[in-house]
């Protein structure tokens, strides 16, 4: 069963993404973070098939494929939220067994993940008492990461009283505030409007620029997918037995920093664009 | 406008006002037929100020609110502890299940002969009696709050790496609140009743015991306004209880 992914990993090695630190022989021996022939089944029905491939430190990697095909659980699985059936995640060579403080998650539902009865900052300020940081350390380090987001007029507001867009700034800012070295995204702006969808995207490539984070963002919107990734992977739903989820892997060459107007107008992206298209598509039939 | 918003706050006065009207209208004539078994409310009304003015109304009622408070206080710290614990593991409350179903049903005042035994009449005895009647309802309110918990929450606490204690006292707890509040309000009125019916029951102390006394000494007037007196204690606690929950609720964010 972990045969069949087996050619994607080691093209997955020779080729990481082209937007990392370039990494040392250490670290090529063994990857940032590796998923390992992971599959999982819940009650009875195997929701992901197995699925290997690597990620590089500093890397941003998004996730696509019809609904039902396992992207939220490969989310899960690589937190360690849920464990695998069979397979493993390592990250920096570690088999991953339950969530770490430096892998940081942000989840779609930002209305729920926020707790109501604390204010912004003190919704950040939980993960900093999570992570044990004195009090009087706390204050400037939400001051930074609620600054980083565009919050910082915001601090003493409650979630009721913000808009989508804002509160899922706010959850930002609490990953932030882990100061994770992994940032997992599922779905984070899929609810939001297409204005402040495409914002939110340029904040988020200029944050992980800044904070040298890895990203695994899940999606379902191609065109956010390439526009975000140094690589998209496809996965497939029930992919027959014995064959991996995973269905295709693309690299990104488009430069950075990207914009919204000139990058979607880049010979690349409309390329990518229309392979990932045609792809999706033939997998629909 | 005015005239509409006096309607409408008097509107709920005029039903008590004519039963107590004839109440005092029955009451007299019953009186002037040679019964002393009733008393109008009017002479209800001049034996509640002379227990003001002697003092004992207040001590009586310092004596039962205090134990109520302290009984429940217990019962409450336990019953959302226990609570607590069995909503958030599911082998826990397979555990207590039996015995929860077994005990719950046990009705307050049936423990007062265990209780008389173990503690002789007295403060403690019915401080044992409204603990236990309070807890169980605290016990499986809160059980059935954290159940409801957002999950996602609890997703949160874990990826963001609370230990238990942090994640029972700053996710679970303040989560809760509101239903907590209802389970508060619904034991301050279990320990308000326990607590009297335990007076007139055993406990030669507090507002039960006065009216007793008062109807064994033929004195329906001071009885009834023993009567009337722990209901308007009780609205005004329940009142009290209803602001609180409102001040809380506003100060955590939950509009209410």
């Amino acid at each position: 069963m972990i045969a069949a992914p087996a050619p994607l990993t080691a093209r997955a090695a020779l080729q990481p993404g082209a937007y990392h630190a370039p990494a040392g022989t250490a670290a090529q021996a063994v990857p940032f973070l590796r998923f390992d022939g992971v599959t999982i089944r819940l009650g009875g029905r195997e929701i992901l098939s197995p699925t290997s491939f690597d990620v590089a430190r500093g890397e941003f990697v998004c996730i696509v494929g019809p609904s039902g095909c396992g992207k939220t659980t490969l989310l899960r699985a690589a937190s360690g939220l849920v464990t695998a059936s069979a397979g493993e995640v390592r990250r920096n060579g570690v088999k991953m067994t339950e969530p770490s403080r430096e892998v940081a998650f942000v989840f779609q539902d930002y209305g729920r993940a926020l707790l109501p009865w604390r204010t912004v900052e003190g919704n950040v300020s939980l993960a900093l008492e999570a992570a044990g940081v004195p009090a009087a350390q706390r204050a400037p380090r939400i001051a930074d990461v609620l600054g980083k987001v565009g919050l910082a007029k915001h601090a003493h507001k409650f979630p009721v009283q913000l808009s989508g867009g804002m509160q899922q700034r706010a959850q930002i800012a609490r990953c932030l505030a882990q100061k994770p070295e992994l940032m997992m995204m599922d779905e984070p702006f899929g609810a939001l409007d297409a204005l402040t969808r495409q914002s939110l995207q340029d904040e988020l490539a200029r944050l992980v620029r800044e904070d040298g984070l890895t990203v695994l963002f899940v999606t379902h919107d191609l065109e956010e997918a390439i526009y975000l990734g140094d690589r998209v992977i496809a996965l497939q739903a029930n992919p027959g037995p014995g064959r991996p989820s995973l269905a295709r892997m693309i690299d990104v060459k488009i430069p950075r920093p990207r914009d919204q107007l000139s990058t979607k107008e880049h010979p690349e992206y409309l390329h990518l664009r229309r392979e990932l298209f045609a792809f999706i598509e033939q997998g629909h039939d | 406008m005015t005239n509409g918003r006096l309607l409408r706050w008097l509107r709920p006065w005029v039903f008590p006002v004519v039963l107590v009207g004839a109440f005092e209208w029955y009451a007299r004539r019953a009186a002037a037929l040679g019964s002393d078994a009733l008393a109008p409310p009017s002479a209800a009304a001049k034996a509640l100020a002379g227990a003001a003015i002697d003092g004992s109304l207040w001590t009586a009622t310092g004596f039962t609110l205090g134990t109520a408070a302290l009984g429940l206080l217990l019962g409450a710290v336990l019953g959302i502890a226990l609570g607590v614990a069995l909503g958030l593991s599911r082998r826990a409350a397979q555990l207590g299940s039996v015995s929860i179903e077994v005990l719950r049903p046990v009705p307050s005042v049936a423990l007062i002969p265990l209780a008389m035994l173990g503690f002789g009449f007295g403060v403690r005895m019915e401080l044992a009696i409204v603990a236990f009647a309070t807890f169980w309802p605290l016990l499986v309110l809160v059980q059935a709050a954290v159940q409801q918990v957002e999950p996602r929450l609890l997703e949160v606490s874990r990826v963001l790496g609370l230990s238990a204690r942090e994640r029972a006292f700053k996710i679970v707890l303040p989560a809760i609140v509101p239903r907590l509040f209802v389970a508060l309000r619904l034991g301050v009125a279990v320990a308000l009743v326990v607590a009297v019916t335990v007076e007139i029951a055993a406990n030669p102390n507090g507002m039960g015991y006065a009216m007793m006394i008062a109807q064994q000494s033929f004195d329906p007037a001071l009885m009834l306004a023993w009567l009337g007196w722990i209901g308007i204690v009780g609205f005004a606690v329940n009142a009290g209880m209803l602001m609180l929950q409102r001040v809380v609720s506003r100060r955590m964010g939950v509009p209410s």
